[in-house]
């Protein structure tokens, strides 16, 4: 199957505004029914937009600024609150330990996160793509993960790691070795939600890898072939160079997405949230809902779209350089 | 959130040996080797999963391993999880939620998308910036202001308060938009000229040349919102109108832990999307490689 | 290796056997008004809670109770407050008394309607003082108790008797702190390990239980003003800590003893006395200790007992169905009058005429123990107090080092009083304008 039309051909940006607006000499008539004709193309376009545009500015731009406008007042869940206060929420929000400390857990998630999620994904993707029997197995095996709700990994996940009659303690104990509390320890609890996550969401970057293999041309290995080049030499001196730009791309994804942790920290410690293991959009959710202050929460909301907006520009200057050169 | 636009077919692997690369070398033998450990570890913790499924309670609970306890087979927990009923609730409303947010969205998005593509008004750089713009948001930067504004609107606790702030996907509009760009504009030209409206023309010439493209989006907005976890679990506490994921997490058995039976529940949970997996398999892996859009 | 095919076939088999086991998700007979009920109770006492739903749910056609089971703490607090701001709550839910201060000012609960309790039996003359008053915010009731759990001494008669010091089945009466020691040294000599057994270290909620009770034992009472600061006698405050730390000394009870290290312990026939809430006395029953439960002595004047009530609350509701709440009045008159089963669990039922009923003395020991819901103090007052909130964790760690260390006290009260008025000197999250009156 083809995502794309019959003839990919985008049309020249000169011939589209042909199409749509015919010349015509310049007389007064004409003018005035040109101008009709721009009247009519508003309309058309404002009823093709409409729907769209109307749930955007009331669920993205509305909700917006109004949770900016929020971050500035003392709003409490119940309705009560709701006057300016200044930069106050930002100034708790800065001397607050708690905040400090999920944006530690969060970066710290993404760092130990992202780099197996790249890792495995591409190493799943260079075998897939060695052409072996059994595609659908394996697509099957590493992608449909992906495609299960937090809630069942987390679900899943803690009855594998059930400290007292989960799998991973009952092999750990068969062999041998001390039971662990693999979600009630402080930091490996975070460990433990990695190797969840790496295990749920990984298919999804062999996907993309997988794609960007298939698109290397064939000659190029042919032409290596010819010259006596070794596999694993085509692997390192063509597959891989080639892969550096999906690379890239997975990296902005997978860390935006890391940033993003929630669900399954959430689920699998059982709403408990400790020092060690908050992420940011935890503790977003437990100062609006737990805490009932929503001024304060979404204070925090924008100090992590903050966080998201530096991490995007940063990376987005590293891809530009990288074109550059 | 686009990558590759490229048309390759990643669920049609079936090249030949490379060039100087025997059929049934050690290497490839070691390969094979590899990639089955790698694919039975993945499976493997949803086997153990179908397994404790399986297992009688105490079974379940005495952590003994094992691929079938003392009790042999059981569906017990399965008759349980079953005749207690909730599950029935909470899976419809996934349903017919998801399905709802589905066609909106994709609706809403490829109109726009269409005049964004070839309609012609003043701003209209401006406000497809916007739009992209919004991609960078993440939706937890919103549940409060959002929560507020279902409160206003006294939808907090209703099937429209989950509905609606779901059927804004930016990134739907962006691949739309894409995707049109890159339809030839003759065809449409040729129906204008016999007299047709934008609209007509938008239906009748568009929209069949973009079925594909419009099967890949809406299975990818249909998983997202069947798995959506964070805003349904902020916006309902009736456990009438909960969603599987929601009602899941937060429904506890008066029982205490029963894994048997959570097991049960998970499996079940996963089933309807596993089966859109194995109908939609080609879609789903063609649409990830083509659009980078993953519906989590 | 198995086809898609054949797992396909597999899956549908499966969602087919689905189909077909399913029923009605309630057994609601046709006509009846569903009453939504949230509780946190699981284990023992969700069973317990369960039959006595069934069998209302039984009895009548009027209404049917669909009861929702949430986690245990913050999050089952987390989403019933949500439920309450959200207006579309469910018709009745569970809450711990201590909790409804917090949720009272910000509209989260609806006030019961007193008249309305009486005519279905249920008035301030079938509760004890303490649990009535600790009913009202300002003079409106907000909650109606099923139940008080309080903080108690458990023994181990075999290990008294052991020890010669039973008196009447019980402990011996005591009326000073060095009394008490004393007869805990004399235990302590007699039982196979620790005279007492108390678990805290690293539990906030167990110290602040036997402190509030030491505490009140001498008449005192704390409060915590919003915006103010935190009334606390501190002479009592410190005497009770002292005490607290005379009895964590190694001998009479372990220096580093945990909860379950406690409850281990005494059920294994270890030790003489443990401190604990009532709701362990099923386990000990079945562990076959000769349990007997009562007030920690009044050694330092009065009775006191620390106890937190499983009370029904009205989540607030927009425009609540006036059949339903009806109907919810009827439920909740109907459950406190089931409730004796309910103090199989330990906890004594806090409709008073179940505990006075002939019936009820016939079950031991709980009988013994009844009257001890005449004593009860709760937590102060405030947002931030109750079970399963910050506060009593916050308080353990400010005073879990002059208990065990033996010193320091009066700089650990120093630290309680100026930690709370931090917290005071916030304003309330619910009410952040404190424009709220009683």
């Amino acid at each position: 199957m083809s995502m794309a039309p019959q003839t990919a051909h985008p049309p020249l940006p000169a011939a589209r505004a042909g199409a749509t607006e015919p010349a015509a000499p310049i007389t007064a008539e004409a003018e005035a029914s040109a101008r009709q004709a721009r009247k009519k193309n508003r309309l058309v376009a404002l009823a093709f937009l409409a729907p769209f545009l109307v749930a955007f500015l009331l669920f993205v731009v509305w909700p917006m600024l109004h949770g900016f406008y929020l971050s500035f007042t003392n709003q409490s869940l119940t309705g009560a609150g709701g006057n300016f206060i200044g930069g106050g929420n930002y100034a708790e929000a800065f001397s607050d330990p708690k905040v400090w400390g999920s944006i530690r857990n969060t970066v710290w998630f993404t760092i130990i996160s992202t780099v197996p999620l790249v890792i495995i994904a591409m190493a799943m993707a260079l075998l897939v793509n060695t052409g072996l029997p059994g595609q659908w197995l394996w697509r099957l095996s590493f992608f449909m993960p992906f495609l299960l709700a937090s809630t069942v990994i987390s679900q899943i996940w803690s009855w594998l790691l059930d400290p007292e009659i989960g799998l991973a303690n009952e092999v750990l104990q068969t062999l041998g070795f001390e039971p662990v509390a693999w979600l009630q320890t402080p930091h490996l609890d975070l460990i433990s939600i990695t190797i969840a996550t790496v295990w749920w969401t990984v298919g999804f970057n062999f996907l993309l890898y997988l794609a960007a293999l298939q698109n290397i041309p064939e000659v190029q290995y042919e032409a290596a072939a010819v010259d006596g080049a070794s596999r694993w030499r085509q692997i390192r001196s063509i597959t891989i160079p080639q892969l550096m730009p999906v690379t890239g791309v997975v990296f902005v994804l997978q860390i935006l997405a890391s940033l993003k942790l929630f669900d399954q920290a959430y689920q699998m410690l059982g709403g408990v949230s400790s020092d060690t293991s908050r992420p940011i959009v935890q503790y977003i959710f437990e100062a609006g809902f737990v805490g009932y202050e929503f001024g304060y929460a979404a204070a925090i909301s924008y100090v992590f779209f903050a966080l998201i907006v530096v991490v995007g520009i940063v990376q987005m200057t590293i891809v530009n350089r990288r074109k550059g050169e | 959130m686009t990558t590759a636009t490229s048309v390759a077919d990643v669920t049609d692997i079936k090249r030949q040996a490379k060039p100087g690369e025997r059929r049934f070398g050690p290497a490839r033998i070691a390969a094979f080797s590899v990639l089955l450990l790698m694919a039975l570890t993945w499976l493997f913790p949803f086997f153990w999963a179908v397994v404790t499924s399986f297992k009688t309670e105490p079974d379940a609970a005495s952590g003994r391993i094992s691929l079938i306890g003392e009790g042999g087979i059981s569906m017990q927990a399965y008759e349980k999880v079953l005749s207690e009923g909730n599950i029935y609730i909470w899976a419809w409303n996934s349903l017919w939620t998801s399905l709802v947010i589905t066609v909106i969205t994709v609706a809403i998005s490829a109109l726009a998308a269409y005049a964004f593509s070839r309609l012609h008004f003043r701003g209209r750089t401006t406000l497809f910036f916007a739009v992209i713009a919004s991609i960078i948001v993440p939706p937890q930067v919103l549940i409060i202001p959002l929560y507020y504004e279902m409160l206003a609107f006294n939808l907090v606790d209703t099937p429209w308060g989950l509905i609606l702030p779901q059927i804004v996907m930016a990134p739907i509009v962006l691949i739309l938009k894409k995707f049109f760009d890159a339809v030839p504009i003759e065809l449409e030209d040729a129906a204008r000229v016999d007299g047709a409206g934008r609209l007509r023309v938008f239906l009748s010439v568009v929209l069949p040349l973009s079925r594909p493209i419009l099967g890949a989006v809406s299975i990818f907005v249909f998983i997202q919102a069947w798995n959506n976890f964070l805003w349904p679990f902020i916006v309902l506490n009736d456990t009438l109108l909960m969603t599987l994921p929601v009602g899941l997490q937060t429904v506890m058995s008066a029982y205490g832990v029963e894994y048997a039976q959570v097991m049960a529940q998970a499996v079940l949970a996963a089933l309807p999307l596993i089966l859109v997996f194995l109908f939609f398999q080609r879609q789903i892996v063609q649409g990830v490689a083509t659009t980078g859009f993953g519906g989590q | 290796m198995i086809t898609r095919r054949q797992l396909l076939g597999g899956v549908g088999a499966l969602a087919g056997a689905g189909a077909l086991a399913g029923c009605s998700p309630t057994g609601a007979p046709p006509g009846a008004d569903t009453l939504q009920f949230w509780h946190l109770l699981s284990g023992g006492d969700g069973v317990t809670m369960q039959s006595l739903l069934d069998r209302i749910n039984e009895s009548q056609d009027d209404y049917f109770v669909r009861p929702t089971v949430l986690e245990w703490g913050t999050p089952y607090y987390t989403k019933l407050a949500m439920a309450g701001s959200g207006g579309r709550a469910p018709e009745a839910a569970i809450m711990h008394s201590s909790r409804v201060p917090g949720y009272v000012p910000g509209g989260l609960l609806d006030p019961w309607d007193t008249g309305r309790l009486a005519e279905l039996g249920v008035s301030r003359d079938t509760f004890t003082g303490p649990m009535w008053n600790n009913s009202l915010v300002g003079d409106q009731l907000y909650s109606v108790p099923l139940d008080a759990h309080p903080f108690m001494m458990f023994s181990n008669r075999e290990v008294l008797r052991q020890a010669d010091v039973l008196e009447d089945g019980g402990f011996p009466a005591v009326s000073t702190p060095q009394d008490f020691v004393d007869v805990l040294r004399e235990i302590t000599a007699a039982a196979p390990e620790h005279g007492l057994s108390y678990g805290f270290i690293g539990d906030g909620a167990q110290m602040w239980r036997l402190f509030y009770t030491l505490y009140a034992q001498h008449g005192a009472e704390m409060s915590f003003p919003q915006g103010g600061s935190a009334q606390i006698d501190d002479e009592a405050a410190v005497e009770s800590l002292r005490l607290m730390s005379q009895l964590v000394d190694g001998e009479i009870a372990s220096s580093q003893g945990t909860i379950d290290a406690g409850i281990a312990e005494f059920s294994a026939g270890s030790s003489g006395l443990l401190f604990s809430g009532v709701w362990e006395l099923p386990p000990m029953q079945d562990a076959g200790i000769d349990v007997n439960i009562e007030m920690i002595p009044p050694v330092f004047g009065q009775h006191a007992v620390y106890a937190d009530s499983h009370a029904f609350v009205l989540p607030h509701q927009q425009d609540p169905d006036p059949e339903k709440r009806e109907d919810t009045y009827a439920f909740v008159a109907e459950l406190l009058k089931n409730s004796f089963d309910w103090a199989g669990a330990g906890h004594i039922p806090a409709y008073v005429p179940i505990t006075e009923d002939p019936q009820y003395d016939e079950l031991q020991p709980q009988a013994n123990y009844a009257g001890a819901a005449d004593h009860i103090v709760y937590d102060p007052k405030s947002w931030f107090t109750g079970s399963g909130a910050n506060f009593q964790a916050d308080f353990g760690q400010v005073v879990q080092d002059s208990i065990r260390g033996g010193d320091g006290f009066q700089e650990a009260v120093d630290g309680l009083r100026s930690m709370v008025d931090a917290i005071l000197a916030e304003p309330n999250p619910v009410d952040p304008e404190g424009t709220w009156n009683p």
